[in-house]
């Protein structure tokens, strides 16, 4: 029980404050720090443990968005479903385009899939406008029908939920951290020649971490659909592109408290400044430049050290008091 | 097909595949040097455009305009390499990578904070056409193709017959060696990146009469350019220009046959290319990381 409560006591504290961000914070900012950081640990997933850095994560975030989108204009009306078809579709996207993907060098990797997120918003702008209503995007809030226990149409119902699924995603990283699995991630970012001549397939570890973390931004997506009740083809554009991944590295990079912290952060200065500027972009890049040139640390790898350091002093003190 | 529609549409994808060859060089002479990937070109290549923009509203000369658009972003370029490149060629790869996004993103902010949000229109220099094979052809598209082979063969001569392009040849085999030979590498970086720079600020004030100059301009050709990039493969010039090519022409002649599918297929053919060989047609094994 001690050691269930010492390997669990950093996310209660973590959640817990979330918690009680829903106390004194507005609803929609608190739900979309929630969504924003589920999103941001499929990117961490993908750049922290297999170390492999995407610049096209809207488009897996569109693919969700899309798939529940589709789903609720067109066949069904409850949104649990919804966003279910959004975890599907998004999976088995990332199951067809992975095998192409996975293969390259770290550098085409990220190349590629900028150019499918330009590919993606090509591809619902224009090519499928038949169905997907172009630039107009899908609005389908009035399709929505109400569910029994957590109506998905009312905000606060929906708080609770995207808070249960954030909790959930949380639990799934750490778990994931902590088994076999997460080490051999982890090794093949490290040494990929070593994982192979111990007899592992990193093809496939690549590929699976790859779907993992995809589907986890298609979740992000369909969160974010079902929420609004419209989406549009501005949720792929390639402007977006590297906001994840600044988030991500804003966080710290292979943490599990980064996405929060760096969620958190990032909603926050978006919505302080795109209320003083207009000019967003100017600012998100300089802040890159100069995360990159300060030590790419982020808010948590800066704080964790501290952390550490004073939880060790506790436990230095402790024994010579009792 | 028509034979009048078929060369003329031959003509448009050359003169697209120009563009994209001129963009695409300093991503893959930037790779094959200095090891980074440098996305602010397609800021240099916006800022080009803008530049020769305002020129040429004020003094209305084209060639005055495009000439000081490609010394602007080749200013820019140095400026940049100056403060933030040096500090990080050691760095890993993917290291480079978002910082130039951020620099990417920072300076299409600064765009239009300067000139606003509303794409303008650059006014041709030529408006002339030529009869060719029954079919009237813009001047203007033949010139540009004109230019972009000069810069092919100018790079060719610069890599092949200068001692400072041998020099920059002999850098993309094995940097180390050749700053064990006494030659100051990092004065071969800034060249190379204001070479880079400056081609990508050519690009796109060539290309600004063709399209609306607007800030988006950088990302909405930014697939494009790297899909040629990773098609011909990074750090090879000679695969830059094939693959320029291949996808000037498969959206110009896809554009005949069913225009919505055009802006895909260049996307399948590089899916495809990566399945049958993963560094590109050109690109070398060397640089497993």
């Amino acid at each position: 029980m001690g050691r269930l409560v010492k390997n669990w006591s950093g996310i209660l504290v973590a959640f817990f404050l979330l918690a009680l961000m829903r106390l004194f914070l507005p609803v929609p900012f608190a739900t979309e720090v929630l969504i924003f950081a589920i999103y941001t640990m499929a990117c961490n997933f993908l750049l922290g443990r297999v170390g492999l850095l995407s610049f096209g994560q809207p488009a897996y975030l569109a693919v969700g968005a899309y798939f529940t989108g589709l789903y609720l204009s067109y066949w069904g009306s409850n949104p649990y479903m919804g966003i279910l078809a959004g975890i599907v579709g998004s999976a088995v996207f990332c199951l067809i385009v992975g095998p192409f993907f996975v293969r390259l060098r770290s550098d085409y990797f990220a190349l590629v899939n900028l150019a499918l997120c330009v590919i993606i918003y090509f591809l619902v702008e224009k090519v499928l406008m038949g169905i997907t209503h172009g630039d107009e995007g899908l609005s389908f809030l009035m399709n929505m029908s109400s569910t029994p226990i957590l109506d998905l149409g009312n905000q606060k119902d929906f708080f609770i939920f995207t808070f249960l699924v954030t909790l959930f995603v949380w639990i799934f990283c750490k778990y994931t951290d902590n088994s076999v699995y997460g080490a051999a991630c982890m090794a093949t970012k490290m040494n990929e020649d070593r994982m192979i001549f111990l007899g592992y397939s990193t093809f496939r570890v690549r590929w699976s971490a790859f779907v993992i973390a995809n589907t986890m931004a298609g979740l992000a997506g369909s969160l974010y659909a079902v929420w609004f009740g419209y989406v549009s083809p501005d949720m792929s554009a390639p402007a977006r592109a590297a906001d994840v991944v600044v988030v991500t590295i804003l966080g710290g990079v292979g943490t599990l408290y980064g996405p929060l912290a760096g969620s958190f952060a990032y909603i926050a200065m978006k919505d302080l400044i795109s209320s003083l500027i207009s000019n967003w972009e100017l600012f998100i890049g300089l802040l890159l430049v100069f995360i990159m040139l300060a030590g790419e640390r982020g808010i948590w790898g800066s704080l964790e050290p501290v952390i550490k350091k004073i939880s060790l002093k506790r436990k230095m003190e402790s024994p010579t008091k009792t | 097909m028509d034979i009048t529609l078929l060369t003329s549409s031959i003509i448009f994808g050359l003169s697209m595949g120009s563009i994209f060859f001129l963009m695409a060089i300093g991503l893959s002479l930037c790779f094959g040097l200095m090891r980074i990937i440098s996305l602010d070109q397609l800021l240099y290549y916006s800022l080009g455009a803008y530049i020769t923009y305002s020129i040429v509203t004020v003094t209305g000369s084209f060639w005055c305009g495009a000439a000081l658009g490609m010394v602007g972003a080749a200013l820019a370029s140095l400026i940049v390499e100056r403060f933030i490149f040096r500090k990080i060629y050691e760095r890993d790869i993917t290291f480079s990578m978002i910082t130039s996004f951020g620099i990417l993103l920072a300076g299409v902010g600064g765009i239009k904070y300067v000139w606003g949000l509303v794409p303008r229109p650059v006014a041709a220099p030529i408006t002339r056409q030529v009869a060719f094979l029954h079919t009237n052809i813009p001047e203007y598209r033949i010139i540009i193709i004109v230019i972009a082979f000069l810069v092919y063969v100018a790079i060719w001569a610069f890599l092949n017959k200068t001692i400072i392009g041998k020099a920059i040849r002999a850098g993309i085999e094995d940097v180390e060696k050749v700053e064990g030979l006494g030659i100051n590498v990092y004065r071969l970086f800034t060249l190379t990146f204001i070479i880079s720079g400056a081609l990508s600020g050519l690009a796109g004030a060539l290309y600004a009469p063709i399209i609306m100059v607007g800030p988006d301009m950088g990302l909405e050709i930014i697939a494009f350019v790297f899909m040629v990039v990773i098609i011909g493969g990074l750090g090879s010039i000679k695969g830059t220009m094939v693959s320029a090519l291949i996808v000037g022409q498969v959206i110009s002649l896809g554009s005949v046959v069913y225009a919505p599918l055009a802006k895909m297929a260049p996307f399948a053919i590089m899916l495809l290319i990566l399945l049958i060989k993963p560094t590109g047609l050109y690109g070398s094994k060397l640089l497993k990381r």
